[in-house]
C-alpha cells in the first residue's frame, strides 16, 4: 500500500493549506477547510483536523462511507500534492490534537504571511472545538498545476 | 445563511484561492485548490478548464461539485453547491476567462503553453456563508479600502479629468495632467499611457505617473502581455489576484540586471510595473476603429478596482483617446515671433551619439537612448545641425522627409517627439528638444557632438 514518506510528511506538516473532501451516498461532494494534518508513524496512515463548526456535512459524509481526499497546497508556488484514504476513526480532538492545530495555524499565518494575507486575520479562522478524522493512506498524487497534475506518487518517495 | 451572488462580487475577484470538491462515479472524491471562479450570473459560476485532470473526468461522470469561495476582505467563507451544465470554447464568456490566462501566460513566457482550453458552466443551486468559520471580529482587524471614493467623489474626479483633457495645450501637457488627477483625485498612483505605432506594431510608453524616472520608452508588442493584448483585441482587461504569476517573470528580469548580464536583454527600455502589483486593468485608447494607444493603471490593493472604476476610467480613457486624435491633426505651424537669437555658451563636455542604420537605434555613450522614428528623427536633427548649423525645425519639415518613414496619415509625430524629448531629458540632458511654439521647436545643446553611424553585427 502506498505510504507518506518523512520527506513528503515535512511538506506535508509544514503550514500549507489543508484541504478536504468527501461525499455523500448520492455522490455528491463536499469541500472543508482542514486544520493541519499529522502524518502518523510508519506513514500508512494519517489524521487530518477539522473545526466541529464546519465540518457537519464532512462527518456525516465520512460515516457513511469513509471515502477522503486531502489537498495539501503551498500559497507562495502552488506546490500541491493530493492525499487519498479511507476513514479509520471519527473522534473529537484532543488536548495534545489542539496544540498541534494552535502550532499549524502559526505556521499557516507565517505562510500566507509570505502573499499578503495579514496574520490577524488568519488567527480569526474558528478551529475548536475541532474533530480528528484518522484515515489510512490509499494513493498519494503529484497535484501542482500543470501538465503531470494528478500523477501519481509511487509508494515511500518524496513529491 | 443563504446569500445571492450578486452580493458577494468581491469573492470572485481571484484574491484568495478556492476549493473544489467533486467525485468520480465510483464515488472516489476529490479535492484541488483553484485561483479563480467567475461569476456568471445570479445563478451561474464558470469555471476555467486548462488542464485534462482528475477534476475535468469527474465532472464528466458526476455533474455534482462543491466550491468555496472566500471574501478578501473579511475573509468570510461561502460554500455554493454545483451542478455543471456545459463547456464553453467560444463566446464573451470564453473571451473573457481566455483573456486574463493569455496575459498571465505571456507575462510569464508560457504563451501558448498556459492556455484556456474551455470555460465549464456550472449551476449554483445553493450558497451559504459558512457559519462558525471565523471568530468573532473583537479586534477590528479588517484591512481599510485604500480607494475609499464613492461615487460622487468620482462623478466630480471625472469632471475634473475632462476639463483638463478639454483645456490641454499639448499632447504632453495633457497626458501629464490627466495622470496627475487620476492620481490626485481618484486615487490611482500608478498608471501610464503607451501610444500605437503603426509602423512597427508597438506600443511606446510617453507619460507615465508613480514609477519614477525611466519608464518613458518602454516598448510593447501588441498582442504581449496585459497592455498589448488590451491593444490587440480592442477591449479592457482586468488582472486582479495576480500573486506570484507576475513576480516571477519581473525576478527573472531582475536577476539579469544584478548579475551584470543585462547586454543580454534587449536593448528596451523595460516597462515599468510594481514588482507586488496586485490588480492592473489596461484599457484601449481607441478612436473610431484606430487603436491610438493604451492607459494602463495598477494598484498593490487587489480590490482596486471595482465596477464602478472600470466604467468611468472607460470614460476617461474615450476622452483621452479623441484627445490624442485631436491633438495629431492639430500642430501646423504657428506664424513665427521673432525668433530669439542662440545662446553662445562654450560647450564643455562630449556626448558621442551612434547611430546603428539596419536597427534604426541611437546609443549615447554606449548606452541605449531611443530607436525606430524617434531614433531617426534625433539623427536628423543632430546631423543637420552639425553640417548646417540648423538650430530649429518645424513639424512640417519633419513630415516631408521621406527618409525618416512617417505614415501619411495620423503619424503620431507629436508623441513621437514626446518620446524622444523625454529619453533625452533622462539619458542626455545636455541635448533638449524645446518646443518653440505650436508645430515648432528648437534643438539646444550644452554639450559638444560627436556623431558616428555603424551596422549592428
Amino acid at each position: 500500500m502506498p505510504s507518506i514518506s518523512e520527506d513528503l510528511a515535512r511538506f506535508l506538516q509544514s503550514g500549507i493549506s489543508v484541504l478536504t473532501g468527501t461525499r455523500d451516498a448520492h455522490n455528491v461532494p463536499d469541500a472543508t477547510r482542514g486544520i493541519g494534518v499529522r502524518v502518523e508513524v510508519g506513514g500508512d496512515e494519517a489524521t487530518v483536523f477539522l473545526p466541529q463548526a464546519t465540518s457537519e456535512t464532512a462527518q456525516a459524509n465520512l460515516r457513511d462511507n469513509g471515502q477522503v481526499a486531502v489537498c495539501f497546497s503551498r500559497a507562495m508556488d502552488h506546490r500541491s500534492m493530493q492525499v487519498k484514504g479511507e476513514l479509520v476513526e471519527l473522534r473529537p480532538a484532543d488536548e495534545r490534537d489542539r496544540a498541534f492545530m494552535e502550532r499549524y495555524r502559526e505556521e499557516l499565518a507565517e505562510e500566507w504571511g509570505f502573499v499578503g494575507l495579514p496574520p490577524t486575520v488568519t488567527y480569526r479562522m474558528n478551529t475548536w472545538p475541532a474533530v480528528a478524522v484518522r484515515f489510512r493512506v490509499t494513493a498519494v498524487f503529484v497535484q501542482t498545476p500543470g501538465p503531470g497534475a494528478g500523477a501519481p506518487l509511487p509508494a515511500q518517495v518524496g513529491p | 445563511m443563504k446569500v445571492r451572488l450578486s452580493e458577494m462580487s468581491a469573492c470572485f475577484q481571484g484574491v484568495i484561492p478556492s476549493m473544489l470538491a467533486t467525485c468520480s462515479a465510483s464515488g472516489e472524491p476529490n479535492v484541488t485548490s483553484l485561483s479563480h471562479v467567475y461569476l456568471v450570473d445570479d445563478r451561474h459560476v464558470a469555471l476555467s478548464c486548462q488542464f485534462f485532470n482528475k477534476t475535468r473526468r469527474n465532472i464528466a461522470e458526476n455533474p455534482h461539485a462543491t466550491v468555496i469561495v472566500y471574501d478578501p476582505l473579511k475573509f468570510e467563507g461561502y460554500k455554493l453547491g454545483l451542478k455543471f451544465v456545459r463547456s464553453e470554447t467560444s463566446g464573451p464568456l470564453f473571451d473573457t476567462m481566455s483573456l486574463r490566462i493569455d496575459a498571465i501566460a505571456s507575462h510569464t513566457g508560457m504563451a501558448g503553453v498556459f492556455k484556456l482550453i474551455s470555460s465549464d458552466v456550472f449551476e449554483v443551486q445553493t450558497c451559504r456563508r459558512i457559519e462558525g468559520f471565523l471568530l468573532p471580529a473583537e479586534i477590528a482587524d479588517t484591512p481599510p479600502k485604500t480607494t475609499v471614493p464613492g461615487p460622487l467623489t468620482e462623478l466630480r474626479g471625472l469632471q475634473v479629468v475632462s476639463q483638463r483633457i478639454a483645456r490641454a495645450k499639448d499632447l504632453d501637457g495633457l497626458l501629464a495632467s490627466t495622470l496627475e488627477a487620476l492620481d490626485e483625485l481618484l486615487g490611482f498612483q500608478h498608471s501610464m499611457v503607451l501610444v500605437n505605432d503603426d509602423c512597427t506594431q508597438r506600443l511606446v510608453a510617453i507619460a507615465s505617473r508613480g514609477y519614477g524616472p525611466g519608464s518613458i520608452g518602454a516598448e510593447v508588442a501588441v498582442g504581449h502581455g496585459l497592455i498589448g493584448k488590451a491593444a490587440e483585441r480592442r477591449r479592457m482587461i482586468k488582472l486582479t489576484g495576480l500573486g506570484t504569476e507576475l513576480r516571477y517573470g519581473r525576478a527573472i528580469r531582475e536577476r539579469h540586471v544584478e548579475c551584470g548580464e543585462s547586454e543580454r536583454l534587449a536593448p528596451e527600455v523595460p516597462l515599468a510595473g510594481l514588482a507586488d502589483a496586485q490588480a492592473q486593468l489596461a484599457l484601449p485608447l481607441v478612436c473610431g476603429e484606430r487603436l491610438v494607444g493604451v492607459l494602463a493603471v495598477e494598484s498593490r490593493d487587489p480590490l482596486c478596482f471595482d465596477d464602478w472604476d472600470e466604467a468611468f476610467l472607460q470614460i476617461v480613457a474615450s476622452q483621452i483617446a479623441m484627445a490624442l486624435d485631436r491633438m495629431q491633426e492639430n500642430d501646423e505651424e504657428e506664424p513665427a515671433d521673432e525668433v530669439a537669437p542662440a545662446p553662445a555658451a562654450a560647450p564643455q563636455r562630449v556626448r558621442n551619439f551612434v547611430f546603428y542604420r539596419n536597427d534604426d537605434c541611437v546609443f549615447v555613450d554606449g548606452e541605449y537612448l531611443v530607436r525606430n522614428i524617434p531614433g531617426k528623427i534625433l539623427w536628423k536633427l543632430l546631423s543637420r545641425r552639425a553640417i548646417a548649423g540648423q538650430r530649429e525645425f518645424t513639424n512640417r519639415e519633419l513630415r516631408l522627409d521621406p527618409a525618416l518613414g512617417l505614415p501619411a496619415l495620423k503619424d503620431n509625430l507629436e508623441s513621437r517627439l514626446i518620446l524622444l524629448r523625454k529619453r533625452l531629458a533622462e539619458k542626455c540632458p545636455e541635448v533638449r528638444i524645446v518646443p518653440v511654439r505650436r508645430g515648432r521647436f528648437a534643438l539646444e545643446l550644452d554639450c559638444a557632438v560627436e556623431l558616428s553611424e555603424k551596422d549592428c553585427g
